[in-house]
């Protein structure tokens, strides 16, 4: 006889765990239902969202984002927002995705990433930027939303996965719900740790773009100046608290030796005026 | 057969299966090359800097879009003859580290063609004898000559799901000419946008959840598309860049820091 593996015993352990020892009785026959159905839903969030899902979520989160706020017209606008949006994005891109940048035409400052490459900047947010390295900065940080997929990940776990078996389910009304439920993450605002690591991608994809690496700091530092005026309400609601974000950037920063690097502050002024 | 050994069997048997399956998903490859040589372009020439120059120019000369399945692969080659506009694709399709090129009438073997005695195109054939890839899956990298200096700086793109569709990759038959070229080069480009266009419908009015309560909201569906469809394109990115010492044109910081 050979000796059983250690393997085989936790496995063997968990299954008499789960199932129980004694014969079932009704109240352990709902036990056992009540793990079953536990089983089940800690696999359902572990069902992954191919990247021509979350495109299609994506795309339903952005025209939400649109519907809420004025898509900008200004195509000059438009155009230098892209270039700066692709530059950051193309240094650790996710390259089965298309990133798309546009301005939301509102007072309010704030800056939002739906899943497969959405991204977008309020014209309230680029009143207050002064350079381009901060611009960069702002998009980085979106952009690291989505390289890290903290929507779609969010999404996973949300009850309107209840119903998805395979990615052929996310279409219909099941792909509507998915849609309100990341466009629901994305107003209220994401968890504090992923606000921090696209912090944290940000500084790396700007630094590594060649832009100064405290343009993200000095634009959260700046907020904290306006701190209480209504266009800043939604923003402090959903984000981490600035002197947090602000230590943390200035110690990444240090620890990875990220210097130097150019702000581009007269081109971003001869376009956003 | 014990069912110990009947069952470890299986294990092994799923294994493999597994195996093979990642072993298929992997070999398809996808990347793109955006290809620098030192210099800048002046007048539609690309003027080369002295010799003795410590220069950090760098011209675009073309873009290649690889498409691999070892042994074989496909490559579409972009030049540019100002560092602005690029030029149609050619198409080489290989095998190992042999390639034809694919015109609209035939298929030529690289060595008997012109472009055979292009040192860049040459370049472009970047696969072993077994058709795999050789250098970095994606980031910058630098050929230098037997001299020392740079020859070309190469930014690798690599697409993290290749979903191209491996009849690209085939030069037999009928599809070695015009069919082939029109099929290929189209079919890659439009395989995500249809999907989104297919089944993102227009919905209703949806209230989503803010800080502030819940508000009411149409999605704006039309503005999305249009954010699909819009691009910069390339060469307005790569003039972006250059002008304001971003990206490929960035100059490094030295050990404590400090530009030149």
């Amino acid at each position: 006889m050979t000796r059983p593996s250690r393997r085989g015993v936790a496995w063997g352990a968990a299954t008499l765990l789960a199932l129980g020892s004694a014969a079932p009785t009704p109240a352990r026959a709902q036990n056992l239902l009540d793990r079953l159905r536990q089983a089940a839903s800690v696999a359902r969030t572990l069902l992954p969202i191919s990247t021509a899902k979350e495109v299609e979520i994506g795309h339903g989160i952005a025209a939400t984002i649109a519907g809420r706020y004025p898509v900008s017209h200004d195509t000059a606008l438009t155009r230098y927002v892209n270039l700066v949006g692709l530059t950051v994005a193309g240094i650790a891109p996710r390259p089965d995705i298309n990133y798309h940048f546009a301005v939301l035409v509102t007072p309010d400052v704030n800056a939002f990433a739906a899943p497969g490459g959405y991204v977008f900047i309020t014209s309230g947010a680029l009143a207050l930027i002064h350079d381009e390295a901060e611009l960069a900065g702002v998009l980085a940080h979106e952009v690291g939303h989505v390289n890290a997929k903290h929507v779609i990940n969010q999404i996973r776990k949300s009850d309107a996965m209840r119903e998805v078996k395979s990615q052929l389910d996310i279409q219909g009304a099941t792909l509507d719900r998915l849609v309100g439920a990341g466009s629901d993450m994305l107003f209220v605002g994401l968890s504090r740790e992923d606000e921090l690591q696209a912090d944290s991608l940000g500084l790396e994809y700007a630094s590594a773009a060649g832009y100064d690496p405290g343009g993200l700091a000095a634009f959260i530092a700046r907020l904290s100046t306006h701190a209480g005026e209504g266009a800043l309400a939604d923003f402090y609601a959903t984000h981490p608290r600035p002197d947090e974000r602000i230590e943390r950037l200035h110690a990444i920063a240090a620890r990875e030796h990220l210097t130097g690097g150019v702000d581009l502050a007269e081109r971003y002024r001869s376009i956003v005026k | 057969m014990t069912r110990a050994r009947s069952a470890r069997l299986g294990v092994v048997v799923a294994g493999l299966l597994v195996g093979a399956a990642s072993t298929a998903a992997a070999q398809k490859a996808q990347w793109t090359d955006a290809v620098f040589v030192p210099g800048y372009w002046a007048g539609g020439r690309l003027v080369q800097p002295a010799a003795n120059a410590a220069s950090d120019s760098l011209a675009l000369v073309m873009s290649v879009a690889y498409f691999s399945a070892p042994p074989k692969w496909r490559a579409e080659i972009s030049r540019t003859a100002d560092g602005r506009t690029m030029g149609a694709p050619t198409v080489l399709i290989g095998e190992g580290d042999r390639a034809v090129v694919v015109t609209a009438v035939g298929a030529t073997p690289l060595e008997q063609h012109a472009l055979g005695r292009d040192p860049l195109v040459r370049a472009a054939v970047v696969f072993d004898a077994g058709g795999h890839r050789q250098g970095p899956a994606n980031g910058r990298f630098v050929e230098r000559l037997a001299s020392g200096s740079v020859g070309r700086v190469v930014y690798r793109r690599a697409v993290r799901n290749p979903t191209f569709d491996l009849a690209l990759l085939d030069p037999g038959g009928r599809s070695a000419g015009a069919t082939l070229l029109a099929s290929g080069i189209s079919r890659v480009g439009d395989q995500r946008s249809a999907s989104v266009v297919a089944t993102a419908g227009a919905r209703g009015v949806d209230n989503i959840k803010t800080p502030k309560g819940q508000v009411a909201v149409t999605p704006d569906t039309a503005a999305i598309t249009k954010m699909d469809r819009y691009s910069v394109g390339t060469v307005a990115l790569e003039e972006f860049m250059r002008s304001g010492g971003l990206g490929p044109y960035a100059v490094p910081a030295d050990s404590t820091g400090r530009h030149p």
